[in-house]
C-alpha cells in the first residue's frame, strides 16, 4: 500500500473515530437525545431488475415488519436529483410506485411521494425526464415539490452544523410516518449517500437555494446528523437493484447489486447497505456518529428478517480520496 | 387581453385562462407557491402578468404595496412567510418587478442598495484562498464573482443573473449608478461566463466537479442568457443560445416559459429565433392546458408572460 493511500486511512479513520467519540460524550452528558432501539430490523430482498413484480415483494417485505402506519399519512421520500441519460442516479420510479401501492395496500390512510432537489430548480422537469411523473400519475399517487412547499421552523436539539433550527417543510412536519427510498450510491463528498443522506432533499430550496449551500457551508456530514436528528425516517427502502460506484452520485458507473434493502432504522439500512457495498461504515463519519444516538449499526443489534449478509463482496468502486472506505 | 402580432388563438385562450388562474389562487397578501403562506417570487411574477392582462385592475389595485410590505428594514426579502432567511434571487426579482410596476424610485432605493452592497463569501480574500489552495474538486475562478441564493454563501447563477437584470434596469432608470455598481455588474457578468459549462449553458453554477463536465439546464441557461444580452458579441454567449433553441420540446412548462422569455430578448439579432419561438409558444400552450392542475404559482404565471411577451412588455429584457 503506498504512503498516501496509508495516510487517507489513518486521516479517515481519525475523522470517524474522533467525531464518534465526541457524539458519545455528549450522549453521555445528555446533550443528544439517544434513539437507539434495543433491536433494529432489516430485511435484505434479493431482485435483479425493475419489473412489474415489485409491487408483490414490497408488499410481502414490509409485513415482514410490524409497522404502526394504518390509517396514517405516509411520506415517501426517494432521491431525485436529474435525469442524466444511461446514469443510475435516481431511486428508480417503479420501485417509488410499488412502495406508495404497498403502503397503501398495507393500511396507510394516504401516499404522498415528495422530494426537493438539491440543484435543479424544475422539479417538474425532473419528475418528467426521469418517469416518477408518469408512474405517479398511472398509480393516482400525489407529488409534492418539498422546495416549494409552506415551510415551518424546527428548533434543533442537535447542533452539529451550529445552526439553532432548520426551516422544514409543512408536508414533512405533518407526515406519520416517513419512508427514505434513497439510492445506494457513493458520494464524492461524503463517502456513500444512503437513506440518512438523502434527507437533505427535506430541506426547502425556497429558504436556501439551489443548491442549499449553507449546509455545504456547514459541513455534509454534520449537516445530515442534524437534519436526521430533526426529522425521523420510520422506515428504509433503498434501491440496491441498480447502484451507482465510483464517482457518485452523479457521474460514477452503474452496479449490479441486485438488492433492496428494508429496515426499520435508517442506521442499521445505512450500516446494511454500506457492508453490501463492501465498505467500512464505521469510516464514514456521519454513519459512525449517527450510531452513537440515531440508530443501531452494530452487527448484534440489527436482526436480518430475510437473507443474511454475504460473506464477501466485491467492493464498490470509490474515488482515491474514499479508498479507506474500502480497508 | 391585448393580442400580440403572431399570437394564435390556442396561446391567446391559454394566457387568459392562466390569468385566470392566478386571480383565483390570490390570498391575503398575495400569492404563493403551492400552500398558504405568501411568497415574493409568485407575488412578484403574478403581478407582472395580471399588469397586462384582462384583470390588470387588480394588478394596478394590488400596486407595489403587495410587495413593499413583505420587505425587511435592510431592504431585502424573504422567499417565503414573514421569518425565512432573506434571499438575494427574491430580491432582486421583486425588485425588477416593482420598477416594471412604476413603484416610486424613492421607495427602491434602500433595495437596490442592498443588492449592491450584498456580497457572497468569495468577496473575502479568506475564503478565496480556500478554493485556491484546499476545496480545487470544483473548478471556478472565485475572483470573479456574483451573488448568492443567501446570506454567507457563495455565488450561484440563478441570483446572479436575476441580480444583474435588476440592476441594469435601475442603471437605465438612473436609480443607480457609479463605480460600485460597475465593479458589481462586471464581476457578475464576468462570473457567468466563467461557470458557463463546456458546450454551452449554464447549470445552477458548477461546470466541473472531480474533472467531470456537468450539463447545463434548461431554466439557468435561460435566466444567465437574459442577463447577458448585452454580451450577444461572447462566443459562449452564442452557443449557449443555440443550446438553449435546441430544447424547444422540453416537457415542463417551468422550464419552456423561461426559454422563451430569454430567447425572445435576442430576436432582434438571431435569426431565425421568431419561428422556433412561435413553436415553443404553441408546446407551452398545450402543456398548461390544465391551469389548475400546475401546482406552482410562480410556473403559471411565468406560461401567462411568455405567451404574451413581446419586444416591449419582457419583463426580463434589459438590452431595450
Amino acid at each position: 500500500m503506498s504512503t498516501p493511500v496509508s495516510r487517507r486511512i489513518f486521516g479517515g479513520v481519525l475523522l470517524a473515530g474522533t467525531g464518534a467519540l465526541a457524539v458519545h460524550r455528549m450522549r453521555s452528558a445528555g446533550l443528544v437525545p439517544d434513539r437507539r432501539k434495543p433491536r433494529s430490523r432489516v430485511a435484505i430482498l434479493h431482485e435483479a431488475v425493475y419489473s412489474g413484480r415489485l409491487d408483490r415483494m414490497l408488499t410481502e417485505g414490509i409485513s415482514l415488519f410490524d409497522l404502526d402506519f394504518r390509517g396514517k399519512t405516509v411520506l415517501v421520500k426517494p432521491n431525485l436529483v436529474e435525469s442524466i441519460p444511461g446514469a443510475e442516479v435516481n431511486t428508480n420510479p417503479r420501485l417509488v410506485g410499488a412502495a406508495a401501492t404497498a403502503f397503501l395496500a398495507l393500511g396507510a390512510g394516504s401516499v404522498v411521494v415528495a422530494e426537493g432537489p438539491g440543484h435543479q430548480r424544475d422539479t417538474q422537469l425532473v419528475l418528467e425526464e426521469t418517469g416518477l411523473a408518469r408512474e405517479l400519475r398511472e398509480r393516482g399517487i400525489r407529488f409534492v415539490d418539498l422546495n416549494r412547499d409552506d415551510i415551518a421552523e424546527r428548533r434543533l436539539a442537535t447542533r452539529f452544523t451550529g445552526l439553532d433550527h432548520l426551516w422544514l417543510p409543512h408536508t414533512v412536519l405533518a407526515a406519520d410516518f416517513v419512508v427514505s427510498m434513497p439510492k445506494v450510491k457513493t458520494h464524492h463528498w461524503a463517502g456513500v449517500t444512503l437513506s440518512m443522506k438523502n434527507l437533505f432533499g427535506v430541506v426547502p430550496g425556497i429558504a436556501y437555494g439551489w443548491p442549499k449551500n449553507v449546509l455545504h457551508w456547514k459541513g455534509i456530514d454534520r449537516s445530515i446528523l442534524d437534519i436526521n436528528a430533526a426529522v425521523q425516517a420510520h422506515f428504509v427502502i433503498a434501491d440496491g437493484i441498480v447502484g451507482m460506484d465510483g464517482n457518485g452520485p452523479l457521474h460514477g458507473t452503474p452496479r449490479n447489486l441486485g438488492r433492496i434493502v428494508l429496515a426499520d432504522d435508517p442506521v442499521a439500512a445505512d450500516f446494511t447497505c454500506a457492508r453490501l457495498m463492501g465498505l467500512n461504515p464505521l469510516r464514514v463519519p456521519h454513519l459512525a456518529q449517527a450510531a452513537e444516538f440515531l440508530g443501531n449499526g452494530a452487527p448484534e443489534r440489527i436482526i436480518q428478517l430475510a437473507e443474511q449478509l454475504p460473506r464477501s463482496v466485491e467492493p464498490f468502486a470509490v474515488l482515491p480520496e474514499f479508498a479507506y472506505l474500502q480497508a | 387581453m391585448n393580442l400580440s402580432i403572431g399570437e394564435t388563438e390556442r396561446q391567446r385562450l391559454a394566457r387568459w385562462r392562466l390569468s385566470e388562474e392566478l386571480v383565483r389562487r390570490e390570498i391575503p397578501g398575495g400569492w404563493s407557491h403551492d400552500g398558504t403562506q405568501i411568497a415574493t417570487e409568485p407575488t412578484a411574477l403574478a403581478l407582472l402578468a395580471l399588469r397586462s392582462s384582462t384583470w390588470a385592475s387588480i394588478a394596478a389595485e394590488r400596486g407595489c404595496r403587495a410587495l413593499i410590505l413583505r420587505r425587511r428594514s435592510d431592504g431585502l426579502w424573504p422567499a417565503i412567510g414573514d421569518r425565512a432567511n432573506v434571499n438575494f434571487w427574491t430580491t432582486a426579482v421583486a425588485v425588477n418587478a416593482l420598477m416594471i410596476l412604476d413603484a416610486e424610485p424613492k421607495t427602491l432605493a434602500s433595495s437596490v442598495d442592498a443588492l449592491v452592497h450584498g456580497c457572497p463569501l468569495e468577496a473575502s480574500w479568506l475564503v478565496r484562498l480556500k478554493f485556491r489552495f484546499s476545496d480545487r474538486r470544483v473548478r471556478f475562478d472565485s475572483r470573479k464573482y456574483g451573488w448568492p441564493w443567501v446570506p454567507c454563501t457563495v455565488s450561484w447563477v440563478l441570483p446572479t443573473s436575476m441580480a444583474l437584470i435588476a440592476l441594469e434596469r435601475a442603471k437605465k432608470r438612473g436609480l443607480v449608478g457609479g463605480t460600485q455598481v460597475e465593479t458589481r455588474l462586471r464581476l457578475g457578468t464576468e462570473m457567468l461566463i466563467d461557470r458557463a459549462c463546456a458546450g454551452g449553458g449554464w447549470n445552477a453554477g458548477n461546470s466541473f466537479v472531480y474533472g467531470v463536465p456537468l450539463r447545463p439546464h434548461i431554466d439557468a441557461t435561460a435566466i444567465a442568457l437574459a442577463a447577458l444580452r448585452p454580451q450577444y458579441q461572447q462566443p459562449i454567449v452564442r452557443s449557449s443560445l443555440t443550446w438553449l433553441l435546441g430544447c424547444v420540446q422540453c416537457p415542463s412548462a417551468y422550464s419552456l416559459a423561461w426559454l422563451i422569455l430569454a430567447a425572445s430578448t435576442y430576436e432582434e439579432v438571431r435569426s431565425g429565433i421568431t419561428p422556433t419561438l412561435a413553436a415553443a409558444r404553441d408546446r407551452l400552450a398545450a402543456l398548461v392546458d390544465d391551469p389548475q392542475g400546475i401546482q406552482d404559482t410562480s410556473t403559471v404565471a411565468l406560461a401567462a408572460l411568455a405567451l404574451g411577451a413581446g419586444p416591449s412588455n419582457n419583463p426580463f429584457e434589459v438590452n431595450g
